[in-house]
């Protein structure tokens, strides 16, 4: 899948999870740029992306994301690993 | 070395000035040697456990880095937390935990032959031992780089700014901050002082004033019935809020004075429109710790519950933060209170929201405040009780008369030829104290952000007659026979 797919799909969550349909994600979001994601959201945020994704995050890298795009990254490492 | 006594305030001048007079590279030493001394100065052995503690946390730093796997480096973490929740569990909780165990042990028909301990606390154990974890956490997660430097880590523990009772610092803040070079600057003195000065009003002015009234209530609450209750309830919410808040500014304004710049503890927690946003205006440093390190763990961990790991993790990670403050059911369930209010409001956010858009949005703000305010208030009943018996009396007997059906008696009754009391203090005391909140609320104002930077476009004298003005209110309004900072026991 290609990141600009990803980032796309990550904004249709986020806006579904945190209610907000005037969330427009880039690479370098992070909690503080939006209101309601805080570490109560951020669980069900990753939730969601795994079911929507059908994949499993180690606790590791979810604790090790500082902004969007380093979800995505972490995203797109899981959908097309490197043999 | 009470912040609020005059020791500390020659402790601090010297401390300083030679900090600013000495070379950079003897700096460290200075700060650790203040620190030392600044921490003997209450139980001189117990510098002891400090030692054994940094010493583990030292090594398991450098031993977390540099082991190979992830299991060597689980082991060397996991040895670091044992030590410093060990040295917490047999210091503060040991006689707690026994006293559950003969509890158990009498429902099963037999004594509990364990001894009890009769050590004394030692000061700011749960303060440091958390930032100590924090940074054997932080090296395991790979956000900071161990410290070689022994001298510089033992600063990181014992800094004395914040070594009593916080704010709980984290390495990647604190760390290279004692790697640098500081230098003497007008604009740190005078925004230190300024902190200092308004947290020693705050504390020795509001605070101890307003403890009068409410430790007269709460050592014997049992004659009481009605608006005294109802009052020491309340009162008890600011003189909390001044008593810590207070702390916190000295020591952020201590350090400050020498540069370093220390985590704010408190965000007008007050304005808080619910729970959830309570607790990122109060005792900031604390909460971010329990969210960073137990929370968020645990939440990911039970993710596949949905909603329910993560009331789980909510529920656990406050009545852990609870008992954190005491060895006491009275804690833990001042803990689990605040775990099921951001638990209820969780589950009903979505609820909640669309309740929000129906009223107006004067009405709902204030509303909400003052809701928040209230549950606060209730939570802290059991906070500042002795027991959870004393705890429900007062809970009950908020809004009851007494016998003779009077709600607002507030005085003894009256003795052959001397006058009744409010709370325990002549009327003009009483009144006089209550005054104190709405000074409270209005410096507040005054002292937030626009409104500080105007105040510094005043003429010089103005800006010095100001301070004048809160040292002389300090000495003629403050309470004087040092009493203990409330953080100071956890």
């Amino acid at each position: 899948m290609q990141v600009e797919n990803i980032l796309q799909e990550l904004n249709l969550i986020f806006r579904d999870i945190l209610d907000n349909d005037k969330i427009s994600l880039s690479r370098t979001t992070t909690a503080d740029d939006l209101e309601e994601w805080d570490s109560l959201t951020h669980i069900q945020l990753v939730v969601a992306i795994e079911k929507k994704f059908k994949i499993k995050f180690t606790a590791a890298e979810i604790q090790g994301w500082k902004n969007v795009g380093e979800m995505c990254d972490t995203l797109q490492n899981k959908l097309s690993p490197k043999t | 070395m009470l912040f609020n006594s005059f020791g500390f305030l020659v402790f601090f001048i010297v401390v300083t000035t030679l900090f600013f007079t000495i070379p950079n590279r003897f700096r460290w030493s200075l700060l650790l040697f203040a620190s030392c001394f600044f921490y003997m100065f209450f139980k001189p052995e117990y510098i002891l456990i400090l030692a054994f503690t940094i010493v583990v946390d030292y090594f398991a730093g450098i031993l977390i880095e540099s082991a190979e796997g992830q299991k060597r480096k689980q082991f060397f973490l996991i040895m670091s937390l044992v030590a410093n929740i060990g040295v917490l569990a047999v210091f503060k909780y040991y006689n707690f935990i026994n006293d559950q165990v003969t509890g158990i042990a009498r429902l099963l028909g037999y004594a509990n032959h364990i001894p009890y301990l009769i050590w004394i606390l030692p000061i700011g154990l749960s303060f440091h031992t958390f930032q100590a974890m924090s940074y054997t956490i932080e090296v395991y997660r790979g956000n900071q780089k161990s410290e070689r430097h022994f001298g510089i880590y033992s600063l990181y523990v014992m800094f004395y700014p914040q070594l009593v009772s916080g704010p709980i610092e984290r390495p990647q803040n604190m760390l290279h901050q004692f790697h640098e070079e500081k230098h003497f600057s007008y604009e740190n003195l005078f925004y230190g002082l300024q902190r200092i000065i308004w947290g020693i009003f705050k504390k020795v002015v509001i605070a101890d004033r307003l403890a009068m009234m409410v430790d007269y209530i709460y050592k014997d609450p049992y004659p009481w019935h009605g608006l005294p209750i109802l009052l020491a309830v309340i009162l008890f919410a600011f003189q909390i809020y001044c008593d810590f808040s207070g702390y916190s500014d000295i020591a952020v304004g201590t350090a400050r004075v020498m540069g370093y710049k220390l985590m704010e503890n408190f965000n007008y927690p007050f304005r808080s429109r619910n729970i959830t946003e309570f607790w990122r205006r109060w005792h900031i440093s604390l909460y971010s710790w329990f969210n960073d390190y137990l929370f968020t763990p645990v939440v990911i961990n039970k993710r596949a519950w949905g909603s329910w790991g993560v009331v789980f993790a909510l529920l656990v990670t406050f009545s852990i933060s609870g008992l954190w403050h005491g060895a006491n059911w009275t804690f833990i369930l001042f803990g689990v209170l605040h775990g099921l209010a951001v638990s209820y409001e969780f589950l009903t956010k979505k609820y909640r929201k669309r309740w929000s858009k129906k009223l107006p949005v004067f009405l709902y703000g204030r509303l909400s405040i003052l809701i928040t305010f209230c549950y606060a208030c209730i939570t802290w009943i059991f906070f500042r009780s002795t027991s959870v018996h004393q705890a429900v009396y007062m809970l009950k007997n908020l809004f009851k008369t007494n016998a003779n059906g009077q709600y607002f008696y507030l005085g003894v009754a009256e003795i052959r030829g001397l006058p009744s009391t409010y709370m325990g203090l002549p009327f003009w005391q009483f009144a006089g104290s209550l005054m104190l909140i709405p000074f409270l609320f209005f410096s507040e104002w005054l002292l937030s952000g626009d409104n500080m930077n105007r105040f510094r476009t005043f003429p010089v004298y103005l800006r010095w007659a100001a301070f004048y003005i809160i040292i002389l209110s300090v000495l003629i309004l403050g309470v004087f026979d040092t009493k203990q900072f409330i953080y100071f026991q956890f």
